[in-house]
């Protein structure tokens, strides 16, 4: 990887959000014009408990640079204990993921409420200068799936 | 050994003539010497085909599986690992404890079949993998036992295997990970042989759900890999049946292993397949569990 690469590099970073909070959080941060770059995809989830491992991996195998699952604050999840499993499960999945190679820079789990907008904004611009920094994710990747992907968008 | 052996054929035969049971699963001789497969008895006059070596080393518990559903009354010996794995399928509510009759064996190793396979006849082939570093060769539960209990050679978990892989750097890490699961057919072998693996839909068999695809790559081999290891962590009772049958030897157990490792030190120490009620490490949580999201 050439530094030239590396500076041109522009990380897509997809944010799994909680309904409940940083869903909230970040449109806070949006209705407060908080400014960040816009390498971010949010998607929102009904609590942090419904992001299956498998949907990280995927997001990986499919081309995504930095993974970011966000939702309440332990105690203030919607549905009371969710988020506790969520600790639980993304504890072992990050070691996990460190274990098998893939730069724990890119995968962050971080608790932001709806009152977080700030939050949300310095999160995700953190995140986003540091994905930057170490380049593409080149681990896990599928880059098949990726090439046939590409073709189908151009027709 | 020999006298465990007629001993399993006495138990055996008695059961099936008295009715208490309908079917009694054990091991036969296979077509090699370090083969010993499983076999089911219907019949007291098929008894003699029973064995007891060196290279019982399948899980019998599993099959009860099958059984879930019959009026059969299923009689299993159980080695120290297969005690457990039972406890497993009754945990998970995937067999019925009141049609099975367990008769515990207490185990002093099985060998490796994969090493005897490549070993000249008369050498001495080395433990099995697991048995290695077994802690419960003796059946932690059971309805009635043959022999005596043996004293456990290991006491404690060893990672060194695991902290080898986490002192790597993070490429050499990728590198060995995509060539490990490159060699992977998908044949599903480590998930059948599984009893920490007992689900009814199993994901991988429904490709039409986006989810996984059948695509043979190290991609999605990898993602095999890490899913179903991370679907029996906190479940996983250790038995190493998966890297056992691995036609392509990838070190399915150092997977397994690292979620072991982290659960222990996160959420504190934890034995599989011990008991059969209540919660597992990942279907249950403390609030003082540790914080690293703040
Ligand atoms: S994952 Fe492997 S070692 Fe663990 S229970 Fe399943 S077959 Fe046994
Ligand atoms: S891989 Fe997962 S879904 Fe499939 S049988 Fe194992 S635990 Fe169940
Ligand atoms: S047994 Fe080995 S080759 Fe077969 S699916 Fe499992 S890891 Fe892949
Ligand atoms: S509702 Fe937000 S984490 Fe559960």
């Amino acid at each position: 990887m050439s530094n030239n690469a590396v500076e041109n590099f522009e990380p897509k970073i997809l944010v799994f959000a909680c309904n409940w909070c940083t869903y909230a959080g970040a449109d806070l941060a949006g209705t407060s014009r908080l400014q960040y770059p816009p390498n971010v995809r949010v998607l929102r989830v009904p609590c942090s408990c419904r992001v299956n491992p498998q949907f990280v991996l995927r997001a990986f195998q499919r081309g995504i640079d930095g993974v970011l699952v966000a939702g309440c604050h332990p105690g203030d999840c919607h549905y009371t204990t969710g988020n506790y499993y969520t600790r639980r499960r993304f504890l072992l999945i990050t070691r996990m993921m460190d274990y098998m190679g893939i730069d724990s820079r890119r995968f962050h789990t971080r608790w932001i409420s709806g009152a977080e907008g700030p939050k949300f904004q310095q999160v995700v611009t953190e995140m986003i200068n540091e994905v930057k920094a170490i380049g593409p994710n080149d681990k896990f990747r599928d880059d098949a799936k990726i090439e046939v992907k590409a073709v189908e968008t151009n027709e | 050994m020999s006298n465990i052996q007629n001993e399993m054929r006495a138990v055996a035969k008695e059961l099936l003539e008295s009715g208490k049971a309908t079917v009694v699963l054990g091991w036969e001789k296979g077509t090699m010497p370090y083969d010993s497969t499983p076999v089911m008895i219907r019949s007291a006059a098929d008894v003699d085909k029973l064995i007891w070596d060196e290279y019982c080393l399948q899980n019998l518990s599993t099959y009860l599986i099958d059984f879930i559903n019959t009026e059969d009354k299923v009689a299993i010996f159980a080695k120290g690992c297969d005690t457990r794995a039972y406890n497993r399928l009754v945990h998970d509510r995937r067999i019925n404890p009141k049609n099975s009759i367990v008769i515990g064996v207490p185990c002093s190793g099985m060998k490796n079949p994969k090493v005897a396979a490549k070993t000249p006849e008369g050498a001495e082939v080395p433990m099995a993998n697991a048995c290695k570093e077994c802690r419960y060769p003796n059946p932690v539960a059971c309805d009635q036992k043959i022999g005596s209990d043996v004293t456990p050679w290991c006491t404690a978990k060893d990672f060194s295997d695991v902290e080898a892989i986490e002192a790597m750097d993070a490429d050499a890490k990728a590198a060995f990970w995509k060539e490990q699961y490159s060699k992977c057919i998908r044949c599903y072998a480590c998930r059948n042989i599984c009893p920490a693996c007992n689900c009814t839909n199993c994901i991988f068999d429904q490709s039409a759900s986006g989810w996984c695809s059948k695509d043979v790559n190290a991609s999605e081999n990898q993602f095999y890999g890490v899913t179903r290891a991370f679907h029996v962590a906190g479940r996983c009772i250790e038995c190493g049946q998966c890297e056992a049958v691995c036609p392509s030897d990838i070190p399915i157990m150092l997977m397994n292993k690292k979620f072991i490792k982290d659960i222990d030190t996160l959420f504190g120490n934890y034995e599989a397949g011990l008991v059969t009620e209540g919660t597992t490490p990942l279907n249950s949580y403390q609030v003082a569990d540790p914080e690293e999201f703040m």
